[in-house]
């Protein structure tokens, strides 16, 4: 097989592994980005229980740190759903005023949950931790002022399992693209280099004939005909100036 | 000889070709997608369907605990409305009583939907306060079926999820494929020019120039290495036969000199038709060794385009979320709005290209090409790395300003290489080279770039420019090492002094082209593409992919329309002309959104811009040449046009200025529109200056 043919596939394979990997890449990533969303929806549906709950007692003129009945209510939601790992309430300063998790109380959460909460131009907020995803909710009172945040958090396995099994499987479809492409393409390109390659032959066969002093080839028709008959009358023409030479001094004895 | 696009009719069939294998190939990987996506979502839609239809319930329950009865529960439909707004997949709801008959529903009620209300097995579950839910598919709609019962059973709660849901989902993918799709066909022709073009388009190009010196009766020889393939094969049977004319000749002209020195009187005089042969031999050919410096460097100049390609996919690729990116990583500095904070690193960028570029020129040539470009592509490594750990915008602008130096040093190198490398009869075809590289990289990048921002976040996306910057490093390492200047290279390039550029900043014609032209032209771009556009974009909820969209919209318009226009305005030597209509074009731009706010009119505000940037740039330049004639004689060429570049890199930079000031006052909207009216008055101004003007050189003060 020919180099440049050879050049000419691995380019081809090259285009089509990035297109099918980017493919693959782009589905992955989004199957992976909407079963995040489905899953953290799923958790929010729990808070928003919990949240409408926390507004009608501030409504009743109940302060955010006395609301008794809120912990069994989180841990009543928390039941509900077996994806639910715990249900943290806290302040505007990240302290834990309730939590479904006693040992929790009192303590602070991470930075990035209140910066999460903060940058999100909803109420809604999330962000994740090393083995868990937190979606959260912002508690305002009747006055739009926010009065704390509702933190659900819940298993990152849930995810990243659904994302680990449709990654393989939009893999393995990858592949299987990419060996069909990696069969047919070069033959495709074959059928398409062939002339090119014939010009290249023609090419290649005229000049190992170069210096025959016998008649030209009759003509290919292909793209490089013009260039090798110029080529043949310059060493023509070169020979028989040479030739001349040769019998001026051959005649001079 | 050879037709001069015989080689691109080649590339275009064998793109297509690839093209078709890759169509084939992404469709079928979207469509085992599409199967595993309705696969495993359906059931996570389903069970948080369910998780929705408890919430739901409970209120009804709650209601009923109140006494309420069930049948006559108030704002039902209202609870499914908001539920259909939080969930946009859920397409209907509907409350039935224990022997299937609808109560309550809201939403397109499907075909045969009440039927399987009053199915048998229906009305188990509702009959069965202990089931949880069950799940079926009703003609287009995924169903869940929960029982709703207090003390005792009261009914069904029924919700059904759009079964387009998934298509919807896969649809927005669609857009990145076919961007994908765009993309590899422009990474194919590239490569195919990598990988086999440039060595073959440079064989071919010396077997043309072979015949070319064969015809002119030059048959001296080259001490070439051939490479071993088809083409490299052919040029050594073409050496052979040189070499063996070479010999003949030797030969001949040795036994001439032999027999001239043995030989005296007659004999001398029998020589001297062979003698005369010769010398009318010598007077049309040439034997014997060509100069080395009459060989081409076409070989090594198309090794610059993958190098160069790269690294400016590199910095490309960053264009539609580094402004976002800043965003998030905003501190407050007293005294600077937030919006022109975000500006400042695109702002820096600009600055030290702009300032650079005249001195590196130089520099660039005191330490070599390659040298420099390692140098530069090192540092913008380093800058790219750094930027994707960036703590704060303190450092990001430190970083930036790395990326930047190192841009500045790899473009100014890389275009100085083309230099060394071209004479007066390819330097056009050497330029061309270089700019479809950057070209290349401006449609692709920010695509790319977006998607990847997108799914991966911007610090792992800077992280892969990182990687291209260090790749295109590896590449440069393999451009030869030795520097080469053609005898019709430039003189040695030098920044222009202050004195021309108070000069010219004060001439009426240097300015009116610069100033009303190739200023607001450059000010619209940054101010727009890589300032407003990506954040606009992200304001109204949409992705940095999307933003990288609309920006290969502008480049793909530039890719396919400069080179028309450019041969249009040469054509009809009426530049001016181009100049005015492309910056009227570009200022009417953003004065679509006073239509609409809407996303096509975005679109459409992009693709005007491509348009209007894309007649005028061309004829901006060569308009320098043709208007400041009297300019270059006293100044010079290069003071001129350098000065000329230098304002048109000061309007780079100030274009995100310009755009932060104008959102703080007037929000994007209105700074979309406020910057097109400022570029389309200077359009306007450019036209009235040069309408009906003969630009007679006229004297000027130097």
């Amino acid at each position: 097989m020919g180099t440049i043919r050879v050049r000419f596939i691995l380019v081809a394979l090259v285009v089509s592994f990035f297109a099918v990997g980017m493919a693959a890449f782009l589905n992955y990533f989004k199957y992976k980005s909407t079963i995040g969303n489905i899953v953290k929806s799923r958790v929010l549906v729990v808070g928003r229980g919990i949240e409408n709950s926390v507004q009608a007692s501030l409504q009743l003129g109940m302060q955010f740190s006395e609301l008794s009945q809120l912990p069994q209510l989180m841990q009543r939601e928390k039941s509900s759903d077996r994806l639910v790992r715990g249900i943290d309430v806290f302040d505007y300063s990240g302290q834990v005023i309730y939590s479904t998790d006693r040992a929790r109380v009192g303590q602070k959460v991470p930075a990035t949950w209140t910066l999460a909460a903060e940058r999100s131009k909803t109420t809604e907020w999330a962000t994740e931790a090393t083995d868990e995803y937190v979606a959260g909710i912002s508690v305002k009172n009747a006055f739009d002022l926010t009065v704390g945040f509702l933190a659900l958090r819940y298993s990152r396995d849930e995810v990243e399992q659904a994302a680990a099994a449709a990654g393989r499987k939009i893999l393995l479809a990858a592949l299987a693209s990419f060996i069909g492409i990696a069969i047919v393409a070069p033959l495709a390109l074959i059928v398409v280099i062939r002339r090119f390659e014939r010009d290249l032959r023609t090419l290649e066969a005229a000049a190992s004939h170069l210096e025959d002093r016998a008649q030209p080839p009759p003509s290919t028709g292909s793209a490089f005909d013009t260039a090798i008959g110029h080529l043949r009358e310059s060493l023509r023409d070169a020979n028989k100036s040479l030739d001349d030479l040769r019998a001026k001094l051959d005649t001079a004895g | 000889m050879l037709e001069k696009n015989y080689l691109w009719r080649i590339y275009w069939r064998l793109a297509g070709v690839i093209m078709v294998c890759v169509v084939v190939a992404l469709a079928v990987v979207s469509y085992f997608s599409h199967r595993v996506f309705e696969r495993e979502l359906v059931p996570e839609t389903e069970q948080k369907a369910a998780t929705v239809a408890a919430s739901v319930r409970a209120l009804m329950l709650k209601a009923t605990g109140y006494g309420v009865p069930f049948d006559k529960l108030y704002g039902v439909e209202q609870t499914f409305g908001e539920v259909f707004e939080e969930n946009p997949e859920f397409s209907y709801a509907a409350v039935t009583d224990l022997d299937g008959q609808l109560l309550f529903a809201r939403g397109k009620e499907p075909d045969g939907v009440r039927e399987y209300f009053r199915r048998p097995a229906v009305v188990a579950v509702g009959l069965d306060p202990t089931a949880t839910w069950t799940a079926t598919r009703v003609g287009a709609q995924y169903f869940i079926t929960m029982p709703i019962a207090s003390d005792k059973p009261l009914g069904m709660l029924h919700i059904g999820i759009d079964g387009k849901f998934v298509d919807n989902v896969l649809l927005e993918v669609m857009l990145d494929v076919v961007v994908v799709l765009v993309v590899s066909l422009f990474f194919t022709l590239e490569l195919l020019n990598f990988m086999a073009g440039a060595r073959l388009a440079s064989g071919l190009g010396e077997f043309a120039q072979q015949v070319e010196r064969m015809r002119s009766g030059d048959f001296t020889a080259t001490a070439r290495i051939r490479a071993n393939d088809e083409i490299g094969r052919l040029l050594r049977r073409i050496d052979a036969a040189i070499d063996h004319l070479n010999v003949r000749y030797e030969f001949l002209v040795g036994e001439l000199e032999d027999k001239m020195r043995a030989a005296a009187g007659p004999r001398r005089e029998a020589l001297k038709p062979a003698m005369g042969a010769l010398e009318v031999m010598r007077s049309r050919l040439r034997f014997g060794s060509a100069p080395k410096d009459a060989e081409g460097d076409e070989m090594n100049l198309n090794r610059i385009r993958a190098p160069l390609f790269a690294f400016i996919l590199a910095e490309e690729m960053t264009r539609s979320y580094l402004p976002t990116y800043v965003n998030q990583l905003l501190v407050a500095i007293p005294g600077f709005s937030p919006q022109i904070v975000i500006g400042l690193p695109i702002m820096l960028f600009m600055l030290i290209v702009a300032l650079g570029q005249p001195y590196l020129g130089s520099w660039s040539e005191r330490v070599g090409r390659r040298r420099a470009m390692l140098i530069g592509a090192s540092i913008a490594t380093v800058g790219f790395a750094a930027t994707a750990l960036a703590i704060n915008l303190y450092d990001l602008l430190l970083w930036r300003s790395l990326c930047a130096l190192g841009y500045a040093m790899v473009f100014v190198a890389a275009q100085g290489y083309v230099l060394d490398r071209t004479g007066h009869d390819n330097r056009a075809q050497g330029f061309a080279l270089f700019i479809g590289a950057i070209m290349v990289a401006t449609v692709c990048g920010p695509s790319i770039g977006g998607i990847l921002a997108d799914n991966i976040g911007f610090r792992l996306s800077f992280a892969v420019s990182a990687v291209m910057a260090l790749a295109s490093l590896l590449a440069i390492a393999r451009l030869p090492k030795v520097e080469v200047r053609t005898t019709t290279s430039p003189r040695p390039s030098r920044g222009p002094r202050m004195r021309e550029i108070m000069a010219l900043m004060v001439n009426k014609r240097f300015m009116t082209l610069t100033g009303l032209a190739a200023v607001p032209a450059k000010v619209i771009l940054t101010g727009v593409c890589f300032y407003l556009v990506p954040l606009y974009i992200v304001s109204i909820g949409n992705t940095s992919a999307m933003a990288g969209r609309m920006l290969m919209v502008y480049a793909v318009m530039m890719v396919l329309i400069v080179p028309l226009s450019a041969s249009l305005s040469d054509a009809s030597m009426r530049r001016d002309r181009y100049v005015s209509v492309g910056l009227i074009i570009s200022g009417l731009s953003g004065l679509l959104l006073l239509i609409s706010d809407s996303f096509l009119v975005l679109f459409g505000v992009v693709f005007l811009l491509g348009l209007g940037q894309a007649l005028s740039i061309a004829a901006q330049s060569a308009l320098v040449a043709e208007h400041c004639q009297e300019e270059i004689r006293i100044y010079g060429h290069d003071a001129v046009y350098g000065v000329y570049r230098l304002f048109e890199r000061l309007g780079n930079a100030l274009g995100p200025l310009i755009a932060s000031v104008l959102v703080i006052f007037w929000g994007y909207q209105g700074a979309f529109i406020a910057i097109s009216a400022l570029v389309l008055v200077c359009g306007i101004a450019f036209t009235i200056a040069t309408r009906g003007l003969d630009w007679q050189p006229q004297p000027v003060t130097q």
